[in-house]
């Protein structure tokens, strides 16, 4: 045993005080003086000693807190002799079972583990074993250990989950996990082989020579024929009452069957239709529903398939459609007929969240309406006039957001207006020059999907100077900045150094305008730009646009957040099929969870492949082997470091316990007595 | 014979102060004469007590008498000098014998046995020195700690107070050997009190005090006993320490509230039938009353022997 803060051992010396306490107590407590007792007799039971036995009970429960208090501070550590000794004739068994979606098809993975159990039938007396399971990451289930008991109850407590199975994931994940261990190793891969499992490269799906051991791979198949299978691959809303539901085909060979396949919206079943269809291997039928009605914000839309097929779970999928009307956002402009405002509005009602676009003339503006936007557009900031300019920065200092560009009217200022930017030179400005994009700030939310940005043809820029608040995202030649955004207050500027029609760059007509009105309103609305469907495994990314991430509910309703981790960015891993469901301020979102389709693909790997993996793992076990055959003799298990400091923690809670209710119980007695 | 922890009202009116506020009085002097005033006062409301000085007779006067006793309008008139004799005054002398044993440290409330003892020989020493007796004092407990021969010199009963003050419950008690020697320094008849809490042997008692009576003094004994002593009140069972022997002894509750207060009255009783049987006084005294008791006895005893 061995001490990782051995200094608090000092605090033994404790222990003398209850000594010294109890002492005194015995003188004074445990005789009481009278006049005289020869009228008095002797008690039958002798309880003084009964209780002299519980007084000494309790000082040593006393005695005991103190010490283990102690001794949980020091954090003594023992060091245990592995379970598992490792000889010269030992094999690691290393025992890995598929438990990803695919296994749920039919009996496999029953198959599955009782091929598992033979093979602790097979296990030497010297022999050591550990579990594994592998899906979308590979799991330790019961590390070394030469019980083969101890496996098989690891084994009783596996079940299929929804991930997916990489081979060659899984390959890198075990060496990983099992390289600090020393003995030679046997890989025992228990799966259905999908071909969809299979890795890009072959040479990924052999393992390393771990720590210089050799180690070998046998393959337990519990499937050698491939099963057709049908699956709902798609669901989408393609008019605003009608569903198309694609019926993927997932067998080797074209099938035709008849199928019933029903849609419920928010758990009302809609309509249901009957239809046989055919298709070749891995082709997409489509089915339309029509008229379907759906509520205002996120509907739940489930596709059910009936009769189910052998692999059950894939012949239903979520999906979320989201009904909410398009957000409102006033663009202010001088000119409403101008071709920024013609560029600006396209983008805006194109863009995934869709926007209303509300023109207001930048003379006679009220600015009292602005409370009612998060954000809003202004196409020419020095149309801005001085009044309006202080309204338009309180607004932002309130917690709202301005996406402004300049134009002709900017040009005529030496000072933008709101964000105080001056302008070096005045009208001093290129006319005949071509700029280019120098830098762009990609972790910034609004650029980090918009990609095009060096391809632009800027011929006008303003020779705006950025002040010590501005923080300049696209910079251009000449250390001009093209964007630059400014926080004030609670809000942000966020200011385009060119106009939005395409006098000044072509900006406005390439690609990139779209996607960057697009991130740019997300951005400044603080709206998060969510994945309506995503695969088991994958991650929900919250918070990323500057906003709190909101608390998350799985598909059961459990929190996944605690309270602090709600006001920060997360990445949630989505582990489970259903719908995950994001409340934050701005309301209620949804999010679809479904199997990987390729776990819909029953294809198994060919059997050639099969074996010249296997032997590909043979021919480098034996090149490995015969080089460390004499080293495994010396090889000796490092030992196991054991902290039992919380289960210190534990006893002292029941000592309190005991010391309470004893000491109650003492002094109970002594002012009786008194 | 009264009860221990219950008032007896029948005589003794309890105008006088609680032990417990005496106790407050650090000058045993002042309790005593606090006392025995506010018993006089009672005392000429009664009808049945007098408490005068009536002139008797004049007395030629002898070496050792009270020189302020003399009528000096006598001996204008004659040359000689006669004392004044009083009506209750009977040249007798009062010897308080004060037991001082560890058991007598014994409190349950605020005023020892021996604190108690104390104020009722003070008050007593008070009384009789009001009534010019000689007073004289002895504490006991296995030996004669302290002796002071009966008189009624100026000074006497500040000295019988200072050596009753400066007594401490120490040791066990015998009274064999201080009686013995109490017999062989006092031959003059009197008037004794012994005040104890007599744990002892009823025939002890009576060996050592008979013949105290049998050479004709009268004798009164002043039982003290605490309520402690009488009804100990336990929850449980409790180990109890002799604070003579120093032997302990553990006792149930049960007992102590069944069987030992029978056993104490039973004592009482045999001490009370001792005195009886050796022509003394028996006064059984509750210290957590007042000492109105105590001197009505007193009194009574003292009228009678006269």
């Amino acid at each position: 045993m061995s001490f990782i803060s051995p200094l608090f051992l000092i605090g033994l010396l404790g222990i003398a005080l209850p000594i010294w306490l109890h002492r005194l107590q015995t003188h004074a407590t445990e005789r009481e003086k009278f006049s005289s007792i020869m009228f008095m007799e002797q008690s039958q039971q002798r309880i003084h000693i009964r209780r002299k036995l519980k007084y000494l009970v309790l000082m040593a429960l006393r005695i005991l807190f103190l010490l283990l208090l102690v001794l949980a501070f020091t954090r003594p550590v023992f060091f245990v002799a592995p379970q598992a000794a490792v000889t010269e004739n030992t094999t690691h068994h290393v025992i890995v079972v598929d438990t990803s979606f695919s296994m749920r098809e039919g009996n496999s993975f029953a198959q599955a583990i009782t091929e598992a159990e033979a093979v602790l039938d097979t296990m030497e007396p010297d022999d050591i074993a550990s579990l594994y399971s592998a899906s979308g990451s590979v799991t330790l289930i019961n590390p070394v250990t030469a019980d083969p008991a101890v496996i098989e109850a690891g084994l009783a407590s596996l079940n299929p989950d929804n991930g997916r199975l990489d081979i060659g994931a899984m390959i890198a994940a075990l060496d990983t996990l099992i390289e600090s261990s020393q003995a030679n190793f046997l890989i025992h891969f228990v799966s259905d082989f999908q071909q969809s499992g299979q890795a890009v490269r072959f040479a990924d799906m052999v393992p390393d020579v771990i720590n210089g051991r050799p180690v070998s791979l046998n393959i337990h198949q519990v499937k050698v024929e491939d099963v057709p299978n049908w699956s709902v691959a798609s669901i989408e809303v393609t008019e605003v009452d009608q569903v198309r539901v694609g019926l993927l085909n997932n067998s080797e060979e074209t099938q035709e069957t008849e199928k019933s396949i029903s849609l419920a919206v928010n758990d009302v079943v809609q309509q249901t239709l009957t239809e046989s269809f055919s298709a070749p291997s891995g082709g997409v039928t489509y089915l339309t529903f029509n008229n379907i009605v759906f509520e205002a914000g996120d509907n739940r839309l489930d596709v059910s398939m009936s009769p189910n097929d052998s692999l059950a779970e894939d012949d239903q999928r979520h999906s979320v459609f989201d009904n909410s009307p398009p957000a409102p956002v006033i663009l202010l402009t001088a000119n409403p007929d101008s071709l920024a405002v013609t560029y600006i509005t396209t983008a805006l009602e194109t863009a995934p969240r869709g926007y209303e676009v509300q023109l207001q003339n930048v003379n006679g503006f009220d600015p009292r309406v602005l409370q009612r936007y998060p954000w809003i557009i202004v196409d020419d900031i020095g149309s801005v006039n001085d009044i309006l300019a202080q309204e338009l920065r309180s607004y932002i200092d309130g917690g709202g957001a301005i996406l402004a560009a300049v134009g002709e009217r900017s040009a005529a200022r030496s000072t933008l207006p709101v964000g105080n930017q001056p302008i070096s030179g005045g009208l001093a400005f290129s006319r005949n020059t071509s700029y280019s994009v120098q830098r762009v700030n990609t972790s910034h939310p609004a650029l980090d999907r918009a990609v095009g940005w060096n391809n632009l043809n800027i011929s006008r820029v303003l020779p705006i100077q950025a002040t010590t608040q501005d923080n300049v995202l696209i910079s251009l030649n000449g250390d001009l900045p093209l964007l630059m955004e400014q926080n004030i207050g609670l809000g942000r500027l966020l200011l385009l150094n060119t106009s939005l029609d395409n006098s000044w760059s072509d900006l406005p007509v390439k690609p990139v305008f779209v996607s960057f009105i697009a991130e740019a309103a997300r951005h400044l609305s603080n709206e998060e730009q969510l994945v309506r469907e995503q695969t088991v495994n994958s991650f929900l990314q919250l918070g990323q646009s500057g906003g709190a991430a909101g608390q998350v509910y799985d598909p059961d309703g459990n929190r996944l957040l605690s309270l602090a981790d709600t006001t920060r960015a997360q990445n949630i891993l989505l582990e489970q099929t259903g719908y995950y469901r994001i409340t934050t301020l701005g309301g209620d979102v949804l999010v679809a969870v479904n199997p990987d389709p390729r776990e819909s693909d029953l294809s198994l790997m060919p059997a050639q492949a099969l074996q010249n993996w296997e032997n590909m793992v043979a021919t480098s076990a034996g090149a490995a082997g015969t080089a460390n055959t004499i080293a495994v003799s010396a090889v000796e298990e490092e030992p196991v470091s054991l902290e039992i400091w919380r289960v210190l923690l534990v006893l002292l809670a029941v000592i309190v316990l005991m010391e309470s209710l004893l000491g109650n119980r003492y002094l109970r007695f002594t002012t009786g007595n008194s | 014979m009264i009860e221990l922890g219950k008032t007896d009202n029948r005589n003794a009116p309890t105008r006088l102060l609680q032990p417990g506020v005496l106790s407050s009085l650090s000058n045993l002097e002042l309790v005593a004469k606090a006392v025995v005033e506010g018993f006089v006062m009672g005392l000429h409301r009664s009808p049945k007590y007098g408490f005068s000085q009536e002139f008797v007779e004049y007395r030629a006067y002898t070496e050792g008498d009270d020189p302020r006793h003399i009528d000096w309008n006598v001996y204008s008139r004659t040359d000689k000098t006669f004392i004044k004799l009083f009506k209750g005054e009977t040249n007798s002398h009062l010897m308080l014998l004060l037991d001082t044993s560890a058991s007598m440290g014994f409190a349950s409330a605020s005023v020892s046995k021996l604190q108690y003892g104390k104020y009722l020989a003070a008050s007593l020493a008070y009384l009789a020195s009001r009534q010019h007796d000689a007073i004289g004092c002895m504490t006991f407990n296995k030996e004669i700690l302290e002796f002071r021969p009966p008189t009624s010199k100026s000074g006497t009963l500040h000295g019988v107070i200072h050596t009753l003050d400066s007594a401490e419950p120490i040791e066990g008690t015998a009274l064999h050997k201080p009686f013995t020697r109490f017999r062989e320094h006092v031959k003059k008849r009197g008037l004794v009190a012994v005040i104890s809490d007599f744990y002892c042997q009823p025939e002890d008692l009576q060996d050592n005090v008979q013949p105290l009576t049998s050479h004709g003094q009268d004798v009164i004994l002043f039982h003290l006993l605490d309520p402690g002593e009488m009804y100990p009140d336990i929850k449980e069972s409790t180990l109890y320490e002799d604070m003579e022997t120093g032997e302990a002894i553990e006792v149930s509750p049960i007992f102590m509230k069944q069987d030992y207060p029978a056993k104490v009255k039973a004592h009482i009783a045999a001490i009370q039938k001792a005195a009886q049987g050796m022509n003394a006084d028996h006064v059984l005294i509750d210290t957590s009353q007042p000492l109105d008791r105590a001197l009505h006895s007193y009194l009574t005893f003292r009228e009678k022997r006269a």
